[in-house]
Protein backbone atom coordinates (compact mmCIF):
# COMPACT_ATOMS: atom_id res chain seq x y z
CA UNK A 1 0.00 0.00 0.00
CA UNK A 2 2.60 2.82 1.03
CA UNK A 3 4.60 1.19 -1.81
CA UNK A 4 1.86 2.46 -3.95
CA UNK A 5 1.59 5.66 -2.51
CA UNK A 6 5.11 6.33 -2.72
CA UNK A 7 5.00 4.88 -6.78
CA UNK A 8 1.91 7.60 -7.29
CA UNK A 9 3.66 10.09 -5.38
CA UNK A 10 7.06 10.14 -7.67
CA UNK A 11 5.24 9.61 -10.82
CA UNK A 12 3.00 12.79 -9.92
CA UNK A 13 6.48 14.71 -9.24
CA UNK A 14 7.84 13.25 -12.02
CA UNK A 15 5.13 15.17 -14.23
CA UNK A 16 4.86 17.96 -12.29
CA UNK A 17 8.33 18.78 -13.16
CA UNK A 18 8.50 17.67 -16.83
CA UNK A 19 5.56 20.54 -16.85
CA UNK A 20 7.30 23.18 -15.48
CA UNK A 21 10.15 22.02 -17.80
CA UNK A 22 8.41 23.35 -20.72
CA UNK A 23 6.73 26.30 -18.97
CA UNK A 24 10.13 28.86 -19.75
CA UNK A 25 10.02 27.64 -23.37
CA UNK A 26 6.47 27.89 -24.06
CA UNK A 27 6.50 31.50 -22.88
CA UNK A 28 9.27 32.11 -25.36
CA UNK A 29 7.06 30.70 -27.96
CA UNK A 30 4.32 32.72 -27.02
CA UNK A 31 6.31 36.04 -26.94
CA UNK A 32 7.85 35.70 -30.31
CA UNK A 33 4.36 34.74 -31.56
CA UNK A 34 3.01 37.66 -30.16
CA UNK A 35 5.63 39.79 -31.22
CA UNK A 36 4.83 39.16 -34.49
CA UNK A 37 1.14 39.35 -34.15
CA UNK A 38 1.79 42.62 -32.94
CA UNK A 39 4.32 44.28 -35.31
CA UNK A 40 1.82 43.23 -38.51
CA UNK A 41 -0.81 45.36 -35.91
CA UNK A 42 1.45 48.28 -35.46
CA UNK A 43 2.37 48.28 -39.19
CA UNK A 44 -0.94 48.26 -40.36
CA UNK A 45 -2.21 50.69 -37.26
CA UNK A 46 0.79 53.16 -38.64
CA UNK A 47 -0.05 52.63 -42.89
CA UNK A 48 -4.12 53.50 -41.68
CA UNK A 49 -3.29 56.39 -39.15
CA UNK A 50 -0.77 58.10 -41.74
CA UNK A 51 -2.70 57.15 -45.23
CA UNK A 52 0.23 55.21 -46.49
CA UNK A 53 -0.28 51.92 -48.27
CA UNK A 54 2.69 49.47 -46.62
CA UNK A 55 3.00 46.00 -47.53
CA UNK A 56 1.17 43.41 -45.34
CA UNK A 57 3.48 41.16 -43.76
CA UNK A 58 1.60 38.49 -41.80
CA UNK A 59 2.17 37.73 -38.41
CA UNK A 60 2.91 34.68 -39.66
CA UNK A 61 6.29 35.71 -41.33
CA UNK A 62 7.29 37.79 -38.89
CA UNK A 63 7.41 34.94 -35.63
CA UNK A 64 9.63 32.78 -38.04
CA UNK A 65 11.64 35.48 -38.91
CA UNK A 66 11.86 36.37 -35.40
CA UNK A 67 12.82 33.12 -34.64
CA UNK A 68 15.26 32.49 -37.21
CA UNK A 69 16.85 35.55 -35.54
CA UNK A 70 17.51 34.71 -32.62
CA UNK A 71 18.41 31.04 -32.80
CA UNK A 72 20.77 31.92 -35.37
CA UNK A 73 22.10 34.27 -33.65
CA UNK A 74 22.39 33.77 -30.01
CA UNK A 75 23.05 30.16 -28.23
CA UNK A 76 19.49 29.50 -26.79
CA UNK A 77 19.82 28.32 -22.99
CA UNK A 78 19.73 24.84 -22.18
CA UNK A 79 16.48 26.09 -19.70
CA UNK A 80 13.73 26.90 -22.53
CA UNK A 81 14.73 23.60 -24.98
CA UNK A 82 11.89 21.76 -23.68
CA UNK A 83 10.04 24.42 -24.15
CA UNK A 84 10.44 25.39 -27.89
CA UNK A 85 10.09 21.39 -28.66
CA UNK A 86 6.44 21.66 -27.63
CA UNK A 87 5.55 23.35 -30.95
CA UNK A 88 4.56 20.31 -32.71
CA UNK A 89 2.42 19.57 -29.94
CA UNK A 90 1.00 23.23 -29.84
CA UNK A 91 0.19 22.56 -33.88
CA UNK A 92 -1.86 19.18 -33.42
CA UNK A 93 -3.93 21.07 -30.77
CA UNK A 94 -4.62 23.63 -33.43
CA UNK A 95 -5.40 21.35 -36.18
CA UNK A 96 -7.73 19.36 -33.78
CA UNK A 97 -9.11 22.81 -32.80
CA UNK A 98 -9.70 23.90 -36.64
CA UNK A 99 -11.92 21.23 -36.95
CA UNK A 100 -15.11 22.73 -35.43
CA UNK A 101 -14.54 25.67 -38.69
CA UNK A 102 -15.20 22.45 -41.12
CA UNK A 103 -18.52 20.96 -41.70
CA UNK A 104 -18.24 17.14 -41.39
CA UNK A 105 -19.21 17.53 -45.35
CA UNK A 106 -16.91 19.71 -46.46
CA UNK A 107 -14.24 17.44 -44.76
CA UNK A 108 -15.21 14.25 -47.17
CA UNK A 109 -15.62 16.53 -50.07
CA UNK A 110 -12.14 18.11 -49.80
CA UNK A 111 -10.62 15.39 -47.98
CA UNK A 112 -11.71 12.78 -50.70
CA UNK A 113 -10.33 15.35 -53.33
CA UNK A 114 -7.05 15.64 -51.41
CA UNK A 115 -6.53 12.47 -51.08
CA UNK A 116 -6.89 11.51 -54.69
CA UNK A 117 -4.20 13.94 -55.23
CA UNK A 118 -2.16 13.02 -52.82
CA UNK A 119 -1.86 8.97 -54.21
CA UNK A 120 -0.76 10.53 -57.59
CA UNK A 121 1.82 12.91 -55.57
CA UNK A 122 2.68 9.60 -53.34
CA UNK A 123 3.55 7.82 -56.41
CA UNK A 124 5.51 10.47 -58.28
CA UNK A 125 7.25 11.52 -55.39
CA UNK A 126 8.43 8.26 -54.34
CA UNK A 127 9.85 7.23 -57.85
CA UNK A 128 11.00 10.47 -58.78
CA UNK A 129 13.29 10.41 -55.34
CA UNK A 130 14.38 6.65 -55.82
CA UNK A 131 15.88 7.94 -59.29
CA UNK A 132 17.60 10.72 -58.18
CA UNK A 133 19.00 9.36 -55.11
CA UNK A 134 20.06 7.05 -57.47
CA UNK A 135 21.74 9.10 -59.69
CA UNK A 136 23.45 11.19 -57.17
CA UNK A 137 24.57 7.82 -55.31
CA UNK A 138 22.65 8.06 -51.95
CA UNK A 139 22.72 5.33 -49.59
CA UNK A 140 19.89 2.84 -50.26
CA UNK A 141 17.89 3.88 -46.91
CA UNK A 142 18.91 7.93 -46.76
CA UNK A 143 16.89 7.55 -50.14
CA UNK A 144 14.29 5.95 -48.71
CA UNK A 145 13.97 8.08 -46.18
CA UNK A 146 14.41 11.01 -48.28
CA UNK A 147 11.33 9.37 -50.55
CA UNK A 148 9.03 9.08 -47.37
CA UNK A 149 9.99 12.75 -46.11
CA UNK A 150 9.19 14.54 -49.65
CA UNK A 151 6.29 11.84 -50.37
CA UNK A 152 3.89 12.02 -47.06
CA UNK A 153 5.21 14.40 -43.88
CA UNK A 154 8.58 15.66 -43.87
CA UNK A 155 10.10 14.90 -40.51
CA UNK A 156 7.49 12.63 -38.49
CA UNK A 157 7.36 10.40 -41.17
CA UNK A 158 11.51 10.67 -41.53
CA UNK A 159 11.27 9.42 -37.72
CA UNK A 160 8.38 6.70 -38.54
CA UNK A 161 10.07 4.97 -41.17
CA UNK A 162 13.55 5.40 -39.40
CA UNK A 163 12.59 2.91 -36.60
CA UNK A 164 10.80 0.46 -39.42
CA UNK A 165 13.24 0.21 -41.86
CA UNK A 166 16.39 0.03 -39.27
CA UNK A 167 18.11 3.48 -40.75
CA UNK A 168 21.25 5.31 -39.13
CA UNK A 169 20.85 7.96 -37.06
CA UNK A 170 23.15 10.36 -39.62
CA UNK A 171 20.92 8.90 -42.85
CA UNK A 172 17.83 10.25 -40.83
CA UNK A 173 19.47 13.61 -39.38
CA UNK A 174 20.42 14.14 -43.00
CA UNK A 175 16.80 13.63 -44.18
CA UNK A 176 15.51 15.84 -41.90
CA UNK A 177 18.04 18.50 -42.36
CA UNK A 178 17.24 18.51 -46.32
CA UNK A 179 13.78 18.27 -45.63
CA UNK A 180 13.24 21.07 -42.82
CA UNK A 181 15.49 23.29 -45.41
CA UNK A 182 13.29 23.24 -48.28
CA UNK A 183 10.17 23.63 -46.13
CA UNK A 184 11.63 26.84 -44.52
CA UNK A 185 12.41 28.16 -48.54
CA UNK A 186 8.90 27.36 -49.34
CA UNK A 187 8.00 29.29 -46.86
CA UNK A 188 9.18 32.43 -49.06
CA UNK A 189 8.39 30.92 -52.48
CA UNK A 190 4.82 29.31 -52.44
CA UNK A 191 3.62 32.31 -51.51
CA UNK A 192 5.18 34.60 -54.12
CA UNK A 193 4.41 31.71 -56.84
CA UNK A 194 0.38 31.63 -55.63
CA UNK A 195 -0.01 35.67 -55.84
CA UNK A 196 2.10 35.83 -59.34
CA UNK A 197 -0.45 32.95 -60.50
CA UNK A 198 -3.64 34.63 -58.92
CA UNK A 199 -4.65 31.24 -57.29
CA UNK A 200 -7.61 31.26 -55.39
CA UNK A 201 -7.72 30.52 -51.65
CA UNK A 202 -8.70 27.12 -52.22
CA UNK A 203 -6.25 26.11 -54.73
CA UNK A 204 -3.54 27.37 -53.14
CA UNK A 205 -3.95 25.93 -50.05
CA UNK A 206 -4.63 22.21 -51.84
CA UNK A 207 -0.94 22.99 -53.38
CA UNK A 208 0.88 24.25 -50.03
CA UNK A 209 -1.01 20.66 -48.02
CA UNK A 210 0.36 18.41 -51.08
CA UNK A 211 3.96 20.00 -51.58
CA UNK A 212 5.04 21.43 -48.30
CA UNK A 213 6.56 18.19 -46.75
CA UNK A 214 6.62 19.27 -43.08
CA UNK A 215 3.12 19.83 -41.63
CA UNK A 216 4.18 23.27 -39.77
CA UNK A 217 5.59 25.19 -42.93
CA UNK A 218 3.16 23.33 -44.92
CA UNK A 219 0.18 25.50 -42.52
CA UNK A 220 2.83 28.12 -42.12
CA UNK A 221 2.97 28.58 -46.08
CA UNK A 222 -1.03 28.18 -46.61
CA UNK A 223 -1.46 30.81 -44.04
CA UNK A 224 1.08 33.17 -45.15
CA UNK A 225 -1.14 33.33 -48.25
CA UNK A 226 -4.77 33.74 -46.25
CA UNK A 227 -6.57 32.58 -43.46
CA UNK A 228 -8.59 30.58 -45.50
CA UNK A 229 -5.68 29.46 -47.74
CA UNK A 230 -4.32 28.61 -44.26
CA UNK A 231 -7.46 26.39 -43.30
CA UNK A 232 -7.60 23.86 -46.71
CA UNK A 233 -3.85 23.58 -46.40
CA UNK A 234 -4.55 22.27 -43.29
CA UNK A 235 -7.11 19.92 -44.33
CA UNK A 236 -4.89 18.31 -47.33
CA UNK A 237 -1.78 17.92 -45.38
CA UNK A 238 -3.77 16.46 -42.79
CA UNK A 239 -5.50 14.06 -45.83
CA UNK A 240 -1.45 13.47 -46.65
CA UNK A 241 -0.39 12.53 -42.98
CA UNK A 242 -2.99 9.93 -43.04
CA UNK A 243 -1.18 7.78 -45.45
CA UNK A 244 1.71 7.58 -43.23
CA UNK A 245 1.21 3.85 -42.18
CA UNK A 246 0.99 2.37 -45.78
CA UNK A 247 4.00 4.27 -47.39
CA UNK A 248 5.68 3.32 -43.89
CA UNK A 249 4.65 -0.34 -44.10
CA UNK A 250 5.68 -0.88 -47.73
CA UNK A 251 9.12 0.06 -47.07
CA UNK A 252 9.47 -2.16 -44.18
CA UNK A 253 8.20 -5.33 -45.95
CA UNK A 254 10.63 -4.07 -48.78
CA UNK A 255 13.11 -4.02 -46.44
CA UNK A 256 12.55 -6.61 -43.98
CA UNK A 257 12.90 -8.97 -47.45
CA UNK A 258 16.37 -8.04 -47.81
CA UNK A 259 16.79 -9.05 -44.63
CA UNK A 260 18.03 -5.34 -43.19
CA UNK A 261 15.13 -4.56 -41.15
CA UNK A 262 12.43 -6.08 -38.58
CA UNK A 263 9.46 -8.19 -40.15
CA UNK A 264 6.08 -6.39 -39.70
CA UNK A 265 4.21 -9.53 -38.21
CA UNK A 266 0.84 -7.71 -37.40
CA UNK A 267 0.14 -5.38 -40.79
CA UNK A 268 -2.90 -4.24 -39.05
CA UNK A 269 -1.39 -3.01 -35.89
CA UNK A 270 1.67 -1.74 -37.60
CA UNK A 271 -0.93 0.52 -39.30
CA UNK A 272 -2.43 1.86 -36.48
CA UNK A 273 0.78 2.15 -34.40
CA UNK A 274 1.55 4.77 -37.13
CA UNK A 275 -1.61 6.12 -37.90
CA UNK A 276 -1.40 10.41 -36.65
CA UNK A 277 -4.04 9.84 -33.95
CA UNK A 278 -4.91 13.50 -33.82
CA UNK A 279 -6.89 13.47 -37.48
CA UNK A 280 -9.40 11.51 -35.46
CA UNK A 281 -9.63 14.25 -32.42
CA UNK A 282 -10.04 16.93 -35.74
CA UNK A 283 -12.72 14.51 -36.90
CA UNK A 284 -14.46 14.28 -33.78
CA UNK A 285 -14.74 18.38 -33.53
CA UNK A 286 -15.23 18.51 -36.63
CA UNK A 287 -18.57 15.80 -36.35
CA UNK A 288 -19.65 17.69 -33.11
CA UNK A 289 -19.60 21.10 -34.72
CA UNK A 290 -22.25 19.44 -37.96
CA UNK A 291 -24.25 18.19 -35.51
CA UNK A 292 -24.83 21.63 -34.00
CA UNK A 293 -22.83 21.28 -29.84
CA UNK A 294 -21.21 24.50 -30.76
CA UNK A 295 -22.90 27.91 -31.42
CA UNK A 296 -21.80 30.42 -33.94
CA UNK A 297 -19.30 32.51 -31.31
CA UNK A 298 -17.99 29.19 -29.97
CA UNK A 299 -17.08 27.98 -33.36
CA UNK A 300 -15.60 31.76 -33.53
CA UNK A 301 -13.70 31.25 -30.24
CA UNK A 302 -12.59 27.76 -30.98
CA UNK A 303 -11.05 29.33 -34.03
CA UNK A 304 -9.39 31.69 -32.23
CA UNK A 305 -7.98 29.67 -29.89
CA UNK A 306 -6.75 27.36 -33.12
CA UNK A 307 -4.95 30.67 -34.68
CA UNK A 308 -3.54 31.04 -31.06
CA UNK A 309 -2.50 27.44 -30.60
CA UNK A 310 -0.53 28.00 -34.43
CA UNK A 311 1.24 31.38 -33.63
CA UNK A 312 3.30 29.00 -31.14
CA UNK A 313 4.14 26.66 -33.67
CA UNK A 314 4.95 29.47 -35.96
CA UNK A 315 7.55 30.92 -33.36
CA UNK A 316 8.48 27.17 -33.06
CA UNK A 317 9.41 26.90 -37.07
CA UNK A 318 12.23 29.65 -36.86
CA UNK A 319 13.90 28.73 -33.71
CA UNK A 320 14.02 25.27 -34.46
CA UNK A 321 15.50 26.12 -38.28
CA UNK A 322 19.39 26.02 -37.78
CA UNK A 323 21.29 27.30 -40.75
CA UNK A 324 24.76 26.59 -39.33
CA UNK A 325 23.55 22.59 -38.83
CA UNK A 326 21.94 22.47 -42.34
CA UNK A 327 25.21 23.62 -43.73
CA UNK A 328 27.26 20.84 -41.96
CA UNK A 329 24.75 17.93 -43.37
CA UNK A 330 26.28 18.05 -46.35
CA UNK A 331 25.47 19.36 -50.12
CA UNK A 332 24.33 15.89 -51.80
CA UNK A 333 20.84 15.14 -50.09
CA UNK A 334 20.37 18.50 -50.07
CA UNK A 335 20.59 18.75 -53.78
CA UNK A 336 18.69 15.72 -54.59
CA UNK A 337 15.98 16.79 -52.20
CA UNK A 338 15.60 20.17 -53.80
CA UNK A 339 15.65 18.84 -57.35
CA UNK A 340 12.50 16.59 -56.32
CA UNK A 341 10.70 19.15 -54.55
CA UNK A 342 11.14 21.77 -57.31
CA UNK A 343 9.63 18.76 -59.92
CA UNK A 344 7.15 17.50 -56.69
CA UNK A 345 6.45 20.90 -56.48
CA UNK A 346 5.78 21.68 -60.26
CA UNK A 347 3.76 18.87 -60.65
CA UNK A 348 1.45 19.15 -57.86
CA UNK A 349 0.68 22.53 -59.22
CA UNK A 350 -0.62 21.40 -62.21
CA UNK A 351 -2.58 18.79 -60.64
CA UNK A 352 -4.17 21.27 -58.46
CA UNK A 353 -4.84 23.37 -61.44
CA UNK A 354 -6.24 21.35 -63.35
CA UNK A 355 -8.54 19.85 -60.38
CA UNK A 356 -9.51 23.51 -59.97
CA UNK A 357 -10.72 24.01 -63.57
CA UNK A 358 -12.97 20.44 -63.47
CA UNK A 359 -14.21 21.06 -59.94
CA UNK A 360 -14.19 24.71 -59.46
CA UNK A 361 -12.49 24.66 -56.26
CA UNK A 362 -12.77 28.41 -55.09
CA UNK B 1 13.61 7.66 -22.81
CA UNK B 2 10.68 9.44 -20.95
CA UNK B 3 11.51 12.32 -23.96
CA UNK B 4 10.28 8.73 -26.51
CA UNK B 5 7.44 8.04 -24.07
CA UNK B 6 6.05 11.72 -24.44
CA UNK B 7 6.80 11.44 -28.40
CA UNK B 8 4.18 8.52 -28.54
CA UNK B 9 1.42 10.30 -26.51
CA UNK B 10 1.80 14.00 -28.05
CA UNK B 11 -1.38 12.99 -30.18
CA UNK B 12 -3.08 11.74 -27.07
CA UNK B 13 -2.30 15.03 -24.70
CA UNK B 14 -3.15 17.48 -27.99
CA UNK B 15 -6.45 15.57 -28.62
CA UNK B 16 -7.44 15.25 -24.67
CA UNK B 17 -5.95 19.33 -24.32
CA UNK B 18 -8.48 20.38 -27.45
CA UNK B 19 -11.18 18.87 -26.29
CA UNK B 20 -10.82 19.99 -23.36
CA UNK B 21 -10.65 23.57 -24.57
CA UNK B 22 -13.58 22.94 -26.88
CA UNK B 23 -15.98 22.00 -23.90
CA UNK B 24 -14.95 24.66 -21.76
CA UNK B 25 -15.85 26.90 -24.64
CA UNK B 26 -19.28 24.92 -25.41
CA UNK B 27 -20.20 24.81 -21.67
CA UNK B 28 -18.79 29.18 -21.57
CA UNK B 29 -16.48 28.62 -18.66
CA UNK B 30 -13.71 30.00 -20.89
CA UNK B 31 -15.01 33.75 -21.99
CA UNK B 32 -15.34 34.77 -26.11
CA UNK B 33 -11.58 34.22 -27.02
CA UNK B 34 -10.97 37.19 -28.94
CA UNK B 35 -8.04 37.52 -32.24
Amino acid sequence: MSTSVAIKQSTSTNLSSRLFSFIPGVILLAAIGYAGKFIEQSISRYGKSHHVSLPNIEYVLWAILIGLAISNTVRIPELFKAGIATYEFWLKVGIVLLGARFLLGDVIKLGGLSLALVVIELAIAIALMTALGRAFKLKPKLITLLAVGSSICGVSAIIAAKGAIDADDEDSSMAIAAILALGAISLFTFPFIGHLLGMSNHAYGLWSGLAVDNTAEAVAAGALYSDAAGKIAVLAKTARNAMIGFVVLGYAIYWASKGQAHTVHNKALFLWQKFPKFILGFLLISLLATLGFFNKDQIGSLGNLSRWAFLLTFAGVGLRTSLREMREQGLRPFIVGAVGEVVIAAVTLGLVLGADRLFHLS
Amino acid sequence: MSSGKFKLSLDGWAVGLALLLALLVRFNILPTIPW
